[in-house]
Parts: C-alpha cells; sequence; structure tokens
C-alpha cells in the first residue's frame, strides 16, 4: 500500500478546445450539488443552532435573546457530569482499544490462512450497528443469569451489577466500544503496517535490535500518521456515539453513563428544552471544529491509502 | 405516510372514496403476543367499521411514545388516537396540544360525570383536568408483589399468607435471602430501578406511608422532602443495606424476571400489566399480593388512557372517537385485560361472565383488581418525564450506596423545583398586584 | 520459513480473537435453543437443545422485519445513488479543475467530517420539519447526500488516473460531464466500490438520527426496529428471541463480509472515514 502524498501538481488543463463555458463556472456548477446538501445539513443548522442557543424562550413567556441557555447550561449539574463522563469515556475507550488494535495488527501482520480467520473474528463486531452490540450486551452483563456471571461464577466471581452500579456502568460502556471498534482500527494499522519497508525490519535485525526495539524505533514512528488518523476518528466516536446508552442505560443509574450526546438528545426530547440542547450542541460543534482544525492534516493523509 | 396508508387502504378495500383513515400509536411490548393481539383487534374493528380505516402503530416504550407523539404533533403530523401513558395526560392539557373530550361525550347524550362514572373512581384523576375529560382509561395497572411459593415454603414462610406490612415485608425478604459463600443465590426482592419505573415503585411506597407525593390538583408541585417520601426512600435503602435482602444498584426488568424465573428472587415488585407474560414464563407455583403498607393501603395507578391530539380534522377526530368507544367497551376492555394482565378500567367488563369465569380461574388477576380500592392517581407534573428523573437519579443514588435518603431527596426537590419553575411563575406565582 | 511472531503470542493472539467472537456465538447458540425467559442453561455457549426455529419465527412475526428491511435499503440505496452523483462531480472539480476559493471550498468541505448529522440533530429536525420531510424516508438520507469524505475518495482516485484518456476527450470536444461519465468513472470503479461499501455499513448500522427523524413505525429502519425490541415495555424479555431479531439486523452485512472479505477489508482502509 501506497500513501500518495507525493502526488505531484500537473499544470491543469486550460479548455480552450470550446471557449463557450469558462472553467471555473464549470468548477461551481460541478460542486453546486454537495454544496447543496453541505449548506443545508451542516452549515446552515450550525447557524441556526447558535442562533437557538441565544434564544431565550421560557413558559409562555416571549422570547428574546441573552445568554440565559449558557448561564443554565455551565450551571447544570448534569451537563458537568456529561461532559466528565464523556472525556473519562473517550480516554477509557480511545487508548484500551488503540493498544490493542495495535497488537492484533502486529501480531496478525503475516497472512496466512490462521490469521486471516483471527483478522475476520477480531473485525466481525465493526460490522454490526451499535444498537445490535448493546442488544448482545445487555444479555451479557445480565447480573447472574448472563453470558459473563455464568462463567465468572466459575471462577468463584460473585455476581455483579455491571450496568446497575454507578461505579461499574460506565466501565461497561466503554467494554462494549472497545469490543466494537477495535477491529476497524486494526484494519488502519494492518494497512499501514504492510507500508513499512520490510527491509529497514531486516537491516535493524542485521545489527543486532531485538523485536521489542524494532517496534518502539522503527514500527511504531512509521506508523505515526496512520496513528494520527485513527485518533482523530477514535475521538470523533467518542463524542458522538451513544447508541448503545440510548438502548441500555438511558445515562443511568444516577447519571453515571450520561455523554454529551445524549445529554442534548435528552434536552430536546424528553424536557423539550430547545435552548439548553442548542447551548450544548454549540459547545460541541465548538470541540468538533477545533479538532477538525488540529487534524486536518492527518484526516487528508488517512483518505490516501490505498490497496 | 398517511398518503401511503391511504392508498394501501384504496387498494385493499376497492373502494377510492370510503374509509377515514387514522392511525392508533400504541405503546406495549413488541415482543409477541401483545402486539399482534393488537393487530388482531384492529382488523375485527376495520372489519366492523367499513367506513373507518384503522392502522395500529407499535411507537415503543410509555417514554418513546410520548416523544414521538409529541414530536408528530410538532411537525403538523398528529396522530389520530394515541395509547398515552395516564401521567402524561396533564402535560398535554398544559401545553394545550389534547382534545377536551366533553364536546364529544355531550354529543352522545352523556355528562362528563356520568361518563367518568363508568369507569372505576381512582383512573378518574388522571384522565380528567379542572372537571373535564381528556383521556378514556384504556388499560390500566398497579405494582403487585408477585412471590415464589417454592422459594416461601423454602424459607420456612407460609406461602398462604403473603406479608401485609413493611415489617412482615422486610422480614419475609430476609427469610428468603440465601447465600453460598460470598454469592447470593437467591435474594428476598427484586424490584425494576429503572427510569419510569423507579419512580412509580417509590411514588407508591410513599403513598403507603400516608403521603401524597405530588399536588394532584395542579402540576407544579411534588413532595419529594416530606417524611412520607423520605421514610419510603429509608426503607428501600435498609431493603439493600441492612437486611441486604435486594441486590444493590439499579437492576432492569429484564434482571427481575429472569431471576424470579430461575428461582433467584423470592418476591418481586412488579406491574399487574406483566401478569401474562409470568403466568407464561414462571415454571414453578407463584403468587400476587398487594403492595405492602407501611400507614395505610395505597397504590398508584399506572397504564395507558386513549387521547386525541389536537390538529386533526373533524373526520378523523370522529371516527378516532369511535374507536375509542369501541376499545373501552366492556367486552374488548375485558378481552384485552385477559390477554395482558392489565386490569379492564371499565367497571362493567368484570359483569361479563367470561370475566367472572377467568377471575374465578386465576387468582392472581383478582389481587389486583381488589388493590383497586386502594388505588391512586398516577403522579403527573408539568415537565414530568425531568421531574420524575429527578427523583429516580436520587433513589438510584440511594439504591447504589452513594447518597443518604435525605440528601438524595434534597437535591432531587431542588431539581424537580427548578424545571417546573418556568411553569410554576407563569401559574401559581403570577398573581395580581 | 522462520515466524516473527512467538508461538506463545499467536496463542495468545488466538485465545484473544476467541473472546472478540464469543458474543456472536451467543448469539447463534440462544437463537437457536427455545426454552423461554427462564431457564438456567440461558448463558451457556455449548450448544444444547430443545433446538428449534421457533425464535427466530417470533421475532420475525412481532417486528415488522419486511418492512424494516425495505426501508433500510430503500436508505441506503438512496443516499449511495445521491452520493455517487455528487461525489464524483466535486471529486472532480477538486481533482482537475482550478477555481477561485479552492483551498477555501475545500476546507470548509472538510469540516463535514466532523460536523456529523447526529450532533446537529436539534437543527437539522427543525429543518426537516420546514422541507416538510420530517417522518420521510427521504428526510432521513437528505443530510448524507453530499459526503465530504467522498468527495476526498473520489479527488484522491481521480488523481491516480492518468490524463491522457481525458485530453483526448476534450480535443474529440467531449463535455466534462461526458468526461466524467464515460472515461473517468468507468476508471474509477475500485474507487466507488470502496466508497459504497463504506456507505452502505455506516448507513444500514445507523440509529440515533433514524431514530429522530421518523415517528410512524412505518418509516423504521432495522436498528430502530430492534431497539423496540431490547427495550421491552412493563414485563421482561426472550432472550433467545432478541438473539434472532439481532441476528436479523447483523446477518446481512456480516455475511457480506465473509465472503467479500478482500474487498471489504481494502474498502475500509482504502478510505477511514465515514
Amino acid at each position: 500500500m501506497v500513501a500518495l502524498t507525493g502526488t505531484t501538481e500537473r499544470p491543469v488543463i486550460r479548455t480552450r478546445v470550446r471557449g463557450r463555458v469558462r472553467p471555473w463556472l464549470t468548477a461551481y456548477a460541478l460542486l453546486l450539488p454537495s454544496a447543496l446538501f453541505l449548506f443545508g445539513f451542516t452549515y446552515w443548522p450550525v447557524v441556526q443552532v447558535i442562533r437557538c442557543s441565544l434564544t431565550v424562550r421560557g413558559f409562555r413567556g416571549a422570547a428574546h435573546w441573552g445568554l440565559q441557555n449558557y448561564a443554565r447550561l455551565f450551571n447544570d449539574r448534569h451537563f458537568a457530569t456529561a461532559v466528565v463522563n464523556n472525556l473519562i469515556y473517550a480516554a477509557g475507550t480511545i487508548i484500551p482499544s488503540l493498544v490493542l488494535a495495535l497488537l492484533f495488527a502486529v501480531a496478525l501482520k503475516e497472512t496466512t490462512r490462521l490469521t486471516s480467520v483471527l483478522r475476520t473474528l477480531v473485525a466481525l463486531p465493526m460490522l454490526i450497528p451499535l444498537v445490535a452490540a448493546a442488544s448482545l450486551f445487555a444479555f451479557i452483563f445480565l447480573p447472574n443469569a448472563g453470558l459473563l456471571d455464568h462463567y465468572l461464577a466459575k471462577i468463584g466471581i460473585a455476581e455483579t451489577n455491571w450496568l446497575g452500579d454507578p461505579s461499574l456502568a460506565l466501565g461497561s460502556i466503554i467494554a462494549i466500544t472497545v469490543w466494537k471498534n477495535c477491529g476497524y482500527y486494526m484494519l488502519f494499522f494492518l494497512a499501514g503496517l504492510a507500508g513499512i519497508p520490510q527491509d529497514l525490519l531486516d537491516a535493524a535485525k542485521i545489527d543486532g535490535a531485538g523485536p521489542v526495539q524494532r517496534f518502539f524505533r522503527i514500527t511504531l514512528p512509521l506508523l505515526g500518521p496512520t496513528l494520527a488518523f485513527v485518533l482523530v476518528i477514535a475521538t470523533l466516536n467518542a463524542l458522538t456515539q451513544v447508541d448503545h446508552i440510548i438502548v441500555l442505560t438511558q445515562g443511568g443509574p444516577s447519571d453515571a453513563t450520561a455523554m454529551i450526546l445524549f445529554y442534548i438528545y435528552q434536552q430536546a426530547h424528553q424536557n423539550f428544552d430547545v435552548g439548553m440542547a442548542s447551548a450544548a450542541t454549540v459547545v460541541s460543534v465548538g470541540f468538533l471544529f477545533a479538532l477538525s482544525i488540529v487534524s486536518l492534516r492527518s484526516l487528508e493523509r488517512g483518505i490516501h491509502y490505498e490497496t | 405516510m398517511r398518503f401511503q396508508l391511504a392508498l394501501a387502504a384504496c387498494l385493499l378495500t376497492g373502494a377510492a372514496h370510503a374509509a377515514t383513515d387514522i392511525d392508533l400509536f400504541f405503546p406495549v411490548s413488541v415482543q409477541g403476543k401483545l402486539a399482534n393481539e393488537m393487530a388482531r383487534l384492529v382488523e375485527v374493528f376495520n372489519k366492523d367499521h367499513p367506513d373507518i380505516h384503522v392502522t395500529p402503530v407499535y411507537s415503543g416504550s410509555y417514554d418513546d411514545t410520548n416523544l414521538k407523539t409529541h414530536a408528530a404533533i410538532q411537525a403538523g403530523k398528529p396522530p389520530a388516537v394515541v395509547i398515552m401513558s395516564a401521567n402524561f395526560v396533564r402535560e398535554y392539557v398544559i401545553s394545550d396540544e389534547i382534545v377536551q373530550l366533553d364536546p364529544l361525550i355531550e354529543k352522545d347524550g352523556m355528562t362528563e360525570a356520568a361518563f367518568m362514572d363508568q369507569f372505576w373512581p381512582a383512573l378518574r384523576l388522571n384522565a380528567t383536568e379542572d372537571g373535564h375529560a381528556y383521556g378514556v382509561p384504556f388499560h390500566n395497572s398497579t405494582p403487585l408483589l408477585y412471590y415464589s411459593v417454592d422459594a416461601f415454603k423454602d424459607a420456612g414462610l407460609d406461602p398462604d399468607h403473603a406479608p401485609v406490612t413493611w415489617q412482615e415485608w422486610i422480614d419475609a425478604a430476609t427469610k428468603l435471602t440465601k447465600h453460598e459463600g460470598s454469592t447470593t443465590t437467591r435474594w428476598g426482592l427484586m424490584m425494576p430501578g429503572t427510569y419510569d419505573y423507579c419512580g412509580w415503585i417509590t411514588s407508591g411506597l410513599a403513598m403507603s406511608n400516608g403521603g401524597e407525593f405530588y399536588n394532584t390538583g395542579y402540576g407544579g408541585e411534588v413532595y419529594y422532602t416530606q417524611p412520607s417520601t423520605i421514610g419510603a426512600v429509608r426503607f428501600l435503602d435498609n431493603m439493600v443495606h441492612k437486611a441486604k435482602a435486594m441486590p444493590e444498584g439499579v437492576t432492569d426488568t429484564n434482571a427481575v424476571t429472569t431471576a424470579f424465573f430461575q428461582g433467584r428472587a423470592g418476591m418481586m415488585i412488579l406491574s399487574t400489566g406483566s401478569l401474562s407474560f409470568v403466568r407464561d414464563n414462571m415454571k414453578t407455583p407463584y403468587r400476587t399480593a398487594f403492595l405492602p403498607r407501611s400507614l395505610v393501603n395505597a397504590a398508584p395507578i399506572g397504564g395507558a388512557s386513549l387521547i386525541l391530539p389536537k390538529g386533526n380534522s373533524p373526520e378523523r377526530q370522529a371516527a378516532a372517537w369511535v374507536l375509542i368507544k369501541w376499545l373501552t367497551s366492556p367486552e374488548i376492555a375485558g378481552g384485552w385485560s385477559r390477554f395482558t394482565g392489565y386490569f379492564a378500567p371499565r367497571i362493567a367488563a368484570y359483569d361479563l361472565p367470561e370475566m367472572k369465569t377467568f377471575i374465578t380461574a386465576h387468582p392472581d388477576a383478582k389481587v389486583a383488581l381488589d388493590q383497586l380500592v386502594y388505588a391512586r392517581g398516577w403522579f403527573s407534573t408539568y415537565n414530568v418525564v425531568g421531574v420524575r428523573k429527578a427523583l429516580e437519579d436520587g433513589v438510584q443514588a440511594v439504591l447504589s450506596g452513594r447518597a443518604t435518603p435525605e440528601a438524595a431527596m434534597a437535591k432531587a426537590q431542588q431539581e424537580a423545583d427548578a424545571l417546573m419553575r418556568p411553569y410554576v411563575e407563569q401559574t401559581a406565582l403570577k398573581v395580581p398586584e | 520459513m522462520k515466524r516473527e511472531i512467538p508461538l506463545f503470542a499467536l496463542l495468545l493472539t488466538c485465545a484473544a480473537a476467541l473472546l472478540w467472537f464469543i458474543p456472536f456465538a451467543w448469539m447463534a447458540v440462544a437463537s437457536f435453543r427455545h426454552n423461554g425467559a427462564g431457564a438456567t442453561d440461558l448463558a451457556s455457549l455449548m450448544p444444547s437443545g430443545p433446538f428449534s426455529l421457533a425464535n427466530f419465527s417470533d421475532a420475525w412475526s412481532s417486528g415488522h422485519f419486511p418492512l424494516w428491511y425495505l426501508n433500510t435499503v430503500l436508505v441506503c440505496g438512496g443516499i449511495l445513488i445521491v452520493q455517487c452523483i455528487t461525489v464524483s462531480l466535486a471529486g472532480y472539480a477538486f481533482a482537475r479543475m482550478r477555481f477561485a476559493g479552492q483551498n477555501t471550498l475545500f476546507a470548509l468541505f472538510l469540516l463535514q467530517l466532523m460536523l456529523v448529522p447526529p450532533i446537529l440533530i436539534v437543527p437539522n429536525l427543525a429543518t426537516l420539519v420546514a422541507l416538510h420531510l420530517y417522518d420521510t424516508l427521504p428526510g432521513i438520507m437528505a443530510p448524507y447526500f453530499a459526503s465530504a469524505f467522498g468527495v476526498f475518495l473520489m479527488r484522491q482516485t481521480f488523481r491516480t488516473l492518468p490524463r491522457e484518456y481525458e485530453e483526448a476527450a476534450l480535443v474529440d470536444g467531449a463535455s466534462r460531464l461526458q468526461i466524467i461519465i464515460r472515461v473517468l468513472l468507468p476508471l474509477s470503479l475500485p474507487g466507488l466500490t470502496a466508497f459504497a461499501i463504506v456507505s452502505v455499513t455506516t448507513h444500514w448500522n445507523e440509529f440515533l438520527w433514524p431514530l429522530m427523524a421518523t415517528s410512524s413505525p412505518s418509516n423504521q429502519v432495522l436498528t430502530v426496529g430492534l431497539a423496540t425490541f431490547t427495550a421491552g415495555a412493563e414485563a421482561g424479555s426472550e432472550w433467545g428471541v432478541i438473539a434472532a431479531g439481532t441476528f436479523f439486523v447483523a446477518a446481512p452485512l456480516l455475511i457480506a463480509f465473509v465472503v467479500f472479505q478482500r474487498r471489504f477489508v481494502s474498502s475500509f482502509t482504502f478510505s477511514g472515514i465515514k
């Protein structure tokens, strides 16, 4: 696999064959369909949500402009909890799933009949909906009768309320996410590993570098761009995927698994508080905006991988 | 969508002009029987009423149904009829999204009072507001105590004498709890502590503890910090942390029923609406009993009423009213009750011979009916889901050993007050100067 | 050939991969085992009787699977068809043409990679209502008709193609549109396939947006339907039926993946972002 970062820009053809239409006009025309939908469902909503977040509406009262929604948001204990939970969730899902994915990729780098079967097993969870994963884990995490407790009991571990104990619930949700996403990230690392020249590794071996040294001195630095790319996707996932929370815990018990997006969903559709929901959305959009500025390079590079 | 439905209806009946199409949102467990039975009922209705075509649409849990109905109304596509969780009706009245039924009742030559008199008295509170009818009770429930006969015998308890008082209850639960090393092989008591169920059961305990729990006449007040509520939450706390007879943390309905069926829970609190499910899946004998009492016998009403959202054409509304009257007729309501376990809100349903035979054959169903005498309204306020969740977060924290009942309820009250504040300011606190 | 990976590491990997498979194994075993909600061997991974297809038929009859499949296929297909048009055109413009504001526009497109519809649920729902698309299948699809990811992918794919073909066609007097359709797209099939696989997988599995964008059950897709299985109302759940329902939802993509594994793997790595 080759990273096509070195594509040289060739001079653009100037169409003089038929001079009727100016090329830049054609270019805009070609961009128009995409731009139309991008405008309608990405940029316009951002403008709208900012506007809504600044509109204060009371019960039966007239709407007026103001920052009260933000004041309420930042004073809301539930929002603070959701932000903290989301940070823990992000760290708890990103680090283990990246490390595991990398380990799987290194172990399954060579293509043999066995490794392709194993790769498939690890990759399968990425293909099922998060909702389906949640249905399966609803049973796996069932106290006592569930799959996990059933087998843990055989080694003497007592019944555990995986999703109902506030100190464990977030960890259980994290486990689902790691299980689900790890295989997806592994595929990128496999692609990245394949791009590392074998002779480089062989040369290091001749120089007497052990496998661990080779991994840290050669493999890991060369995987840098892949790692950065996967990191961005994982961060995005940590903020935008709450399907399993909606199905399994509804943010409970006692807010232990509430996340920012779930908080938005709840404000908008349970409390019908559009102002708060919009303010929270603006905060997340701001974060994502910052993230995309930071990660612009690695995103662009990530899409360059090719078979 | 409505167009598609209309088209389908036309193709099916072959009559291009005839039927008024209406849709019915209903929330029952989709897994199998109940949804199929609802589809069958609607089919019967459609056959009997060639000028109306009803499409039953399963809309998830009670909370989901509320959410979807609200969204559909806001989008200008209100469903014609909804089977709505009875305690949400008040909020629809407050936000003026629901049709007042008095004119329809009067058109039929009845008064509102006479109409409501056909239903069990406990149900009227959640179906009416300020003397006007807004909902027609369809299927209702109360929390019941289910217990396993084998577990009772095993623990040396008499299965013919269910615990009646909280003292007997906690004693029985303690005796029923069985340990094997560090593991508990049988819990004395289990109850769902997840959202919706948690608030419902807690309100029942508070009412039994002498409380009102919420202002039945006004949607801006709840009484979470009153002694009656604190005591109820403390009782649950004791059940978990002193008697150690109930698992710590939050257990969902699936975990509770699975444990009960497997003999790992001696007692459980569950809705009467689960009777059929329990009857079908419990392999060993079980009984039902009243929710044990502290100071008085009390149980909150649960279940759902039929409502008419605003914004439908007069034709659809008229057709919807025909459907409502049909669904709540003694025959249909009685049949649905026998099928599901919910009790029939219509008093006359119990005078039918088939109902009498059924009650004799299934004494567990009779318990639910007898408890009705003590039933109270289901707590309903402005922003009811959020107000309920404030309480539930507190109770869950107590069940998990993370807060004392006093602290948890103080926080819950504060949050509930904040959520109801906009409404309160425009109503009770808006007085002439 | 000497192994680069020591044997014990390989064994450890095998064990881990098997662990990863356990939820699927349970799903398969439980959906064929018909023993009611309270049986004691619910959690056993050993296939044990009584075997039957009853869970599948229960699941099938209690959900509206034919409708959910149809809706899901319509949504995924509809999104894909429109996307193919929008991303090919825009991808070409960015790959081959030069115009004022190109870099700014490119960066603006890029933003969409981050601002995914679930985050913008509140304003997007308002837009759907205003456009009378709320609670319709096109409403579910509309936010995805433009795909920044697809635009990047096609731009990249077009850039790898030699220019000679186009230049020849241009000289022959073909229009840009004709060039894209007749010359470039046939050569870009691998890129388009990769995009199609990623797009269909993403939208097949999506939940929150279709949940919010529809209210009538006749517009439900598979994931939304499945959620109604898992969250029973007042009673409990029959685990075998849930397992069978989950199987219905997950099976098509799982099977496709196992059959077309190479294609899938290269598509996902080719691409990356959804």
